[in-house]
């Protein structure tokens, strides 16, 4: 091990004080090399995802379509060295069109939707692909003390064999994108998070975006 | 991290935080009880049944209300289960090795099996903790009963008064046969929890 080498020093997010409360204040540490084999979880994807469970913009088949614009989402996740991660569980969550969840701790009094839950679980499948549709959701006033709003953005989280990752997917060309907390800390990098935009001519959604899925660090790559 | 990267490499996507408002619908109660395999079957997983139970608190020492904890560990001959041990004799296949729970106050009781040792460690389990102003962290947990922690490399790499905030505290037996521990997991601040960084690693 190289004897310079450090572990990481997290950084709080500016104006965000659940992460002023929240991010440790001392380096992570180094992993000894003996003990590393138990920092990398093995899981299976934990449940068993419905059909339509991938078609967020309504409640259940045959109900209303929610308000606001229906989206899809599609993309592959991979590891850092291009490998699709195969038969992994995406857990999908947003807010609605009016940035209210669907939460029993969602308080903000913003506008439900009776025809939309805001939750979702999709599978990828033999070659890392996933796809799911969805309402694009609504940004939120995270700070109103300060004005200091959350760009419009959907959560998703991947588990399965060793990919362990929680993420969001934000949207191109958004004025509250710069001001986001979790965004500054991202840097230049930020771009990999936000979902790209294509037409969808044969779908009956409005609009599509890609997001690339690529999981870091040894964590993904049991196999490998 | 960049003598990593080579020009095979993805650009990883960034981690996120999980908000407030991970979906409480995605619970599962399998996951938060892993010391049996269901509640109408009477095949187990061997070994000592546990309860882990404690705090995670944030730099005030105020709960962290809603925040995800897994946990992942060996089973009771210490062995996990990964692709790599998937003939190993001693694997228990009535022991489902990883359990989430998603707590509303900060507060957590995990009921599991006490792992074994794996060679060269001493029993402990992976916590990661996933919450709203943070991404992700990761620690281990140990137990205030077991020797082998005094040879154990990742508590040996920690100052004595840091390998204390790992190890949990037996705290008594169940009437249905519980082993309690506990432990308070402090993210931030006085008495900060160590944590360990699996990416720089």
């Amino acid at each position: 091990m190289d004897v310079d080498k450090q572990g990481r020093l997290l950084e709080i997010g500016p104006t965000d004080n659940t992460s002023d409360q929240r991010t440790p204040r001392q380096r992570l540490r180094l992993i000894p090399e003996a003990a590393r084999a138990s920092f990398v979880p093995f899981a299976p994807a934990p449940a068993i995802s419905r059909q339509h469970e991938a078609d967020m913009t309504r409640i259940a088949p045959g109900r209303p379509r929610a308000q606001g614009q229906p989206i899809e989402v599609t993309g592959t996740l991979r590891s850092e060295t291009g490998r699709p991660v195969v038969g992994a569980m995406l857990e999908i969550w947003n807010a609605n069109t009016f940035g209210r969840y669907t939460h029993s701790e969602d308080h903000s009094g913003l506008p439900l939707d009776s025809n939309f839950l805001g939750l979702g679980r999709v599978v990828t499948d033999e070659a890392g692909r996933y796809s799911f549709w969805t309402i694009s959701p609504g940004a939120y006033l995270a700070r109103p003390d300060i004005g200091r709003w959350r760009p419009k953005h959907i959560h998703v989280s991947v588990t399965g064999g060793s990919s362990r990752l929680i993420t969001q997917m934000y949207f191109p060309g958004e004025e509250n994108n710069v001001s986001d907390p979790m965004a500054i800390l991202m840097g230049d990098a930020f771009e990999r998070n936000i979902g790209q935009p294509y037409e969808t001519p044969d779908s009956d959604v409005e609009l599509g975006y890609r997001f690339d899925i690529v999981v870091g660090g040894r964590n993904a790559t049991f196999f490998e | 991290m960049a003598a990593d990267v080579t020009e095979n490499t993805l650009p990883p996507t960034n981690e996120d935080t999980v908000g407030p408002y991970f979906p409480i619908y995605f619970e599962d109660p399998e996951l938060m009880d892993i010391s049996r395999v269901h509640h109408g079957l009477v095949v187990k997983p061997e070994g000592t049944p546990m309860i882990l139970r404690g705090r995670v608190l944030d730099r005030h020492g105020d709960l962290a209300n809603g925040a995800l904890l897994e946990f992942w560990q060996a089973n009771a001959k210490g062995i996990y289960d990964t692709p790599d041990t998937a003939n190993h004799p001693d694997l228990d296949p009535w022991f489902h090795w990883y359990g989430r729970i998603r707590t509303a106050s900060g507060a957590f009781e995990f009921k599991s099996i006490k792992p074994g040792a794996t060679a060269g460690r001493a029993p402990c389990v992976t916590l990661t903790i996933f919450s709203d102003g943070i991404s992700r962290i990761v620690t281990q947990l140990f137990f205030d009963d077991e020797p082998a922690n005094a040879s154990d490399p990742l508590l040996g790499a920690l100052p004595a008064d840091e390998q204390a905030k790992l190890i949990a505290r037996h705290d008594g037996r169940t009437r249905d046969g519980y082993e309690v521990y506990v432990i308070d997991v402090i993210m931030a601040g006085e008495g900060e929890t160590p944590f360990f960084d699996d990416f720089a690693s």
